[in-house]
């Protein structure tokens, strides 16, 4: 056991977890202690969550979940870090109602009212995470990957839940 | 010709087994723990109309009444993975816990690889390999749709997967998949005994490799989706070094592994391994046996 990985041509780098939960604390107000038993690694221009400080001594192809990119001038959480991690935010996440839960899903932006720090956000519906957005200027648009986007009309069990 | 009919000796009630073989799969869904709870999501999907029933072997796999339940929102969430029923049983078979550190030789596209990471509870490490880079795309992205964080995902060759001294090893190997043609019936049209033997090789091959990657006392699971013995009891017959146990899950029929084939004994102990098949319990088929490493 080692903790890098030997043998790739880009390693996972163990990284400083106070640093990186102050990140999340910061944005998204999630309490460090929901990380607890987890770690972060650093490759290239993305930060992943693994269970364990020590990764076995293979070549190793991916670690845990890809939680943060680092590529852009804002760090940018992914959809998948938010749906574990997102339902501990206190703080820039929004609750959208069925329609509107329908264009993030097909993956549009849409105008919206909402008290938000612009940036990316945690976007719910229902209280569950669907994942992240991003809001500027008054609109918000769908982070969502592409693979998971589903066209508008397309969720089965989605207007059955209207509460308005 | 499907060449099922070299089966009938073996498969009781085989006009049942016939009968079942050409409908198609019921739609089930594993619940994922690591990210919803059980009762919650059931509340949900009752709410929005969706009609499932829980199986009576294990909690988290759910049979829907909805056409594609992977378009319904809980897919997109993660809270649910579209897996056939029968093909849950290798990892509670192999009964990882907590904190251990797991091998699924063989993982894309991963549905067993996240049940084992539920079962574990996130914690500990499962190694998931894929020799093929195209099945690593999906082995990954299922991991991270699942929110699978103790998943480190590896590339080798299985047979020369390089070293470890795991708690448990999963080989949910390649084969004929003559088990799956409930989901996809040309696979049947594809067999023949020369594919059967010639995987023969190749998963005895794995088998052995992981007998070596297993520590002494810890578990390994063989498993495969085809009803053709030479893949199965042909292939666990080959093993020296580890001893077989007994393979059996409450609420859910199954046939003793069989003793001998086509002229080659396998020995008795073959009646330890599980043979599921589809009239028994509605599902597609399989083949599980267990082994303790000495």
């Amino acid at each position: 056991m080692s903790q890098s990985s030997s043998g790739n041509k880009l390693s996972f780098k163990l990284l400083d977890g106070k640093v990186v939960t102050e990140m999340w604390r910061s944005r998204f107000g999630i309490p460090p202690e929901a990380f607890e038993g987890y770690y972060f690694y650093e490759r290239g221009k993305n930060i992943w969550i693994f269970s364990s400080s020590k990764i076995p001594d293979l070549r190793c192809d991916s670690l845990g979940v890809r939680s943060i990119s680092t590529k852009g001038k804002v760090w940018k959480p992914s959809t998948y870090a938010l749906q574990i991690f997102g339902p501990y935010a206190t703080k820039n996440w929004i609750d959208l109602d069925w329609e509107d839960a329908g264009k993030f899903i097909a993956g549009l932006s849409q105008s919206l009212e909402a008290d938000l720090d612009d940036g990316y956000v945690v976007v719910r519906y229902g209280g569950e995470v669907l994942g992240c957005g991003l809001y500027t200027h008054g609109m918000l648009v769908s982070q969502l990957p592409k693979e998971r986007r589903i066209a508008e009309g397309g969720i089965e069990n989605l207007p059955l839940r209207c509460e308005r | 010709m499907d060449r099922l009919d070299r089966y009938a000796s073996i498969i009781p009630d085989f006009e049942k087994f016939r009968e079942a073989i050409a409908r198609p799969l019921p739609p089930t869904v594993r619940i994922n723990s690591l990210k919803t709870r059980r009762d919650g999501l059931l509340d949900r999907l009752d709410q929005g109309g969706v009609k499932f029933w829980p199986f009576g072997w294990y909690p988290f796999g759910l049979r829907l009444e909805v056409e594609k339940p992977g378009n319904l929102i809980e897919s997109l969430m993660g809270h649910i993975h579209v897996q056939e029923e029968i093909s849950m049983v290798p990892a509670v078979v192999l009964d990882p816990k907590p904190g251990e550190t797991v091998l699924d030789l063989c993982a894309a596209p991963g549905s067993k690889t996240t049940q084992i990471s539920q079962i574990m509870e996130n914690m500990g490490v499962v190694v998931a390999n894929d020799p093929s880079p195209q099945r690593i795309v999906s082995l990954r992205a299922n991991c991270e749709r699942m929110g699978a964080l103790n998943v480190m995902v590896t590339k080798y060759d299985g047979r020369h997967f390089p070293k470890g001294s795991f708690d448990r090893v999963l080989v949910d190997a390649p084969c004929t998949g003559q088990g799956m043609a409930r989901k996809d019936p040309s696979v049947l049209q594809r067999w023949s005994l020369k594919r059967s033997l010639g995987i023969q090789r190749l998963q005895a091959s794995l088998l052995k490799r992981a007998l070596y990657l297993t520590r002494p006392g810890g578990t390994i699971v063989y498993s495969t989706c085809t009803f053709a013995p030479e893949e199965n009891e042909g292939v666990v017959s080959q093993v020296s070094g580890a001893r077989l146990v007994n393979v059996e899950i409450p609420g859910l029929e199954n046939r003793p592994g069989i003793e001998e084939w086509d002229g080659k004994v396998y020995g008795p102990e073959m009646e330890r391994c599980a043979r599921y098949y589809p009239h028994q319990n509605d599902t597609g088929g399989f083949f599980v046996s267990k082994f303790i490493r000495e």
